[in-house]
């Protein structure tokens, strides 16, 4: 005798937990990543500057660029509308004698755009995710943003501090910065 | 495992790279910083990477189901090294689908932990499916590698046809000389009454039919129909076949030669089976349980199989096709090997029977008024001339349609052949 079929379960989510459908769960991550690279595009509006609208050209045309990226799923674009962001921000500090304090939120910034795009580009709606592996990925997100800011931060206190001579200084200081961290997570990680 | 570099990996290094040069080339400590979280990001996501250690195992609650039934496969991971991203992905074969549970899925999985993937399959398909193989593949915590593989877990899964119930069967002209439930032409020792006789030496007196006696001063005795089996050939035509959406005719032909097959042994008949395509299967006429189980075997593993090779009805053993056998055809006539051979088939004098599985279901009629719906309409009329054709050599025909009844088609083959002459063409 055959079995009785059972109602069939549903495609997404938990007991009682709606899940998010799949269109928005790539949807929500770059609109965020899009919001994070026009927000940078915006503070280089506003810093004006002499390069001020060459600058802003610059960010506006990133800002495309990603957008694009998004659109059509593409990896490659993602760097590139970061580094458009990012060298229309740096234009727009042309001139200027001191460090931008903020430059390490704009960093954090950035990173979090590269993230979100690409987050957004990789998702696939046929794989199903676990709670749990969201969960996570978002925590490790907000520590490397977290960390991203902190490093950021000691790099432009450090250059404040030392001018512009200390750049090379700054920049060691970064890579070994990142290593040790690098080397601490490799250990703790192995344990 | 097979590791590759994501395509973040190398954005971020050249961004990396790229920022700390601009820094040192402007002189800008914002570069820098804005340099950092990319190399930060490097940093981590390396130390973090550790080359998975998985171990899998695929379990099956049952390796035999019914079209329409669910099975439960159970998938066991066990992690020797932390996965933070693991996407699972068991291959299904056409047949069988997903009812509940996912098919992809990304799991985490801790040092040490061991999972169980649980999901429900629903056969939709007969078939000798395998499920399996298993792909997986893992990802460090910020996804800059990857790490896939396929695993060798394989689980058979025979999905039987589900059988439709008949109510009446095809009568065989000819009996044979076993006990059955056909109830035989001839004359001997049975229930049926056939009709009367004068008594001969030897006739037992309880078959002695008392008024009829009586009427006529001698002793007249009854005589009985025997009831005996038959032999059923099961004539599958799987050289061609119309497929639209997941479903064809050789779908339905096998759906419907295992009702019969299963029928005709329940009455304690002899059946056999012969597959007639690009590749030929056979099975001998035999009778009870074992003989269904081989048939139905059979039927699990036909399956289309193109071939230009011109194939006669010489071909099929001899034994295969005992005398007076009755041959019922399953087959969509679209393959004219199968449409010949069916014909010689008549012309040796065969009892055969054909039962259309109209491929017309399974096709798109075309826009009204073009060249293409000229053409689909002259191949229906090319069917309906070879129906009549076969009609016209005394081989009883009737089309079967997707979601008919095949009772309502072997009526239709037993209205024909009670009025239709038997002779040599």
């Amino acid at each position: 005798m055959a079995a009785r079929r059972r109602p069939a379960g549903r495609a997404r989510g938990g007991e009682g937990i709606q899940a998010l459908r799949p269109a928005r769960a790539r949807l929500i991550p770059a609109l965020a990543a899009t919001v994070a690279a026009a927000a940078v595009a915006g503070y280089t509006l506003g810093l004006g500057g002499r390069y001020g609208a060459l600058a802003a050209a610059l960010a506006a045309v990133g800002l495309l660029v990603l957008i694009f990226g998004l659109v059509r799923r593409a990896h490659g674009a993602v760097p590139w509308a970061v580094t458009l962001v990012g060298a229309g921000y740096v234009l727009a500090l042309g001139g200027r004698d001191t460090v931008d304090g903020w430059a390490a939120v704009v960093g954090g910034a950035l990173l979090l755009t590269a993230e979100l795009a690409i987050w957004s580009i990789e998702h696939d709606d046929r794989v199903y995710e676990e709670a749990a592996v969201l969960q996570r990925r978002i925590a490790a997100l907000a520590g490397l943003v977290a960390g991203a800011l902190l490093l950021g931060m000691l790099v432009v206190s450090a250059a404040a501090f030392s001018g512009a001579t200390g750049i090379v200084v700054a920049t060691a200081g970064v890579a070994a910065a990142v290593l040790a961290v690098a080397i601490v997570l490799r250990l703790v990680r192995t344990t | 495992m097979t590791r590759s570099a994501r395509p973040k990996l190398g954005a971020y290094a050249g961004l990396s790279g790229f920022g700390l040069l601009a820094g040192l080339v402007v002189a800008r400590p914002e570069i820098v910083a804005l340099t950092a979280p990319f190399l930060l990001a490097l940093g981590v996501g390396l130390a973090l990477a550790e080359r998975p250690r998985l171990t899998l195992r695929l379990e099956q609650d049952s390796y035999r189901a019914l079209e329409g039934e669910e099975v439960d496969l159970r998938l066991r991971v066990e992690a020797g090294a932390p996965v933070d991203r693991l996407d699972v992905y068991v291959r299904l074969p056409d047949g069988l689908e997903v009812a509940r549970g996912h098919d992809p899925i990304t799991v985490r999985l801790a040092r040490g932990e061991r999972r169980d993937i649980e999901l429900t399959l629903l056969a939709r398909r007969w078939g000798g499916h395998v499920v399996g193989p298993v792909h997986v593949r893992a990802r460090d915590p910020l996804g800059l590698l990857s790490w896939e593989a396929t695993y060798d877990a394989r689980e058979p899964l025979r999905v039987y046809p589900r059988e439709a119930q008949l109510r009446r069967m095809l009568r065989p002209r000819e009996t044979q000389v076993f006990a059955g439930n056909e109830v035989a032409r001839r004359k001997g020792e049975g229930i049926e009454f056939a009709d009367i006789r004068p008594f001969a030496h030897g006739d037992l007196v309880r078959r002695v039919n008392w008024r009829a006696s009586a009427r006529r001063n001698e002793l007249w005795v009854n005589e009985a129909h025997p009831e005996r089996n038959v032999d059923v050939i099961l004539f599958l035509d799987s050289f061609a076949e119309a497929r639209l959406g997941g479903e064809g005719t050789l779908d339905l032909a096998v759906r419907a030669t295992a009702t019969l097959a299963n029928e005709y042994i329940g009455r304690r008949d002899r059946v056999g089976l012969i597959a007639f395509g690009g590749i030929l299967r056979w099975l001998l006429p035999g009778m009870g349980t074992l003989q269904r189980y081989r048939i139905l075997d059979a039927l699990l593993d036909t399956e289309i199989v193109l071939s230009y090779y011109w194939k006669e009805i010489d071909v099929i053993p001899r034994r295969t096709l005992p005398p007076s056998a009755l041959v019922i055809a399953l087959t969509p006539l679209l393959d004219e090997r199968s449409v010949g051979a069916l014909l010689d088939l008549r012309a040796r004098g065969f009892d055969l029977a054909v039962i259309d599985v109209s491929p017309v279901p399974f096709t798109r009629r075309p826009r009204a008024g073009s060249l293409d719906e000229l053409a689909y309409r002259i191949w229906e009329l090319r069917r309906d001339a070879l129906r009549a054709r076969y009609e016209r050599a005394g081989v009883a025909v009737a089309e079967w349609r997707r979601g008919d009844d095949l009772q309502v088609a072997l009526e239709e083959v037993r209205a024909f052949r009670r009025y239709a002459r038997h002779a040599r063409v």
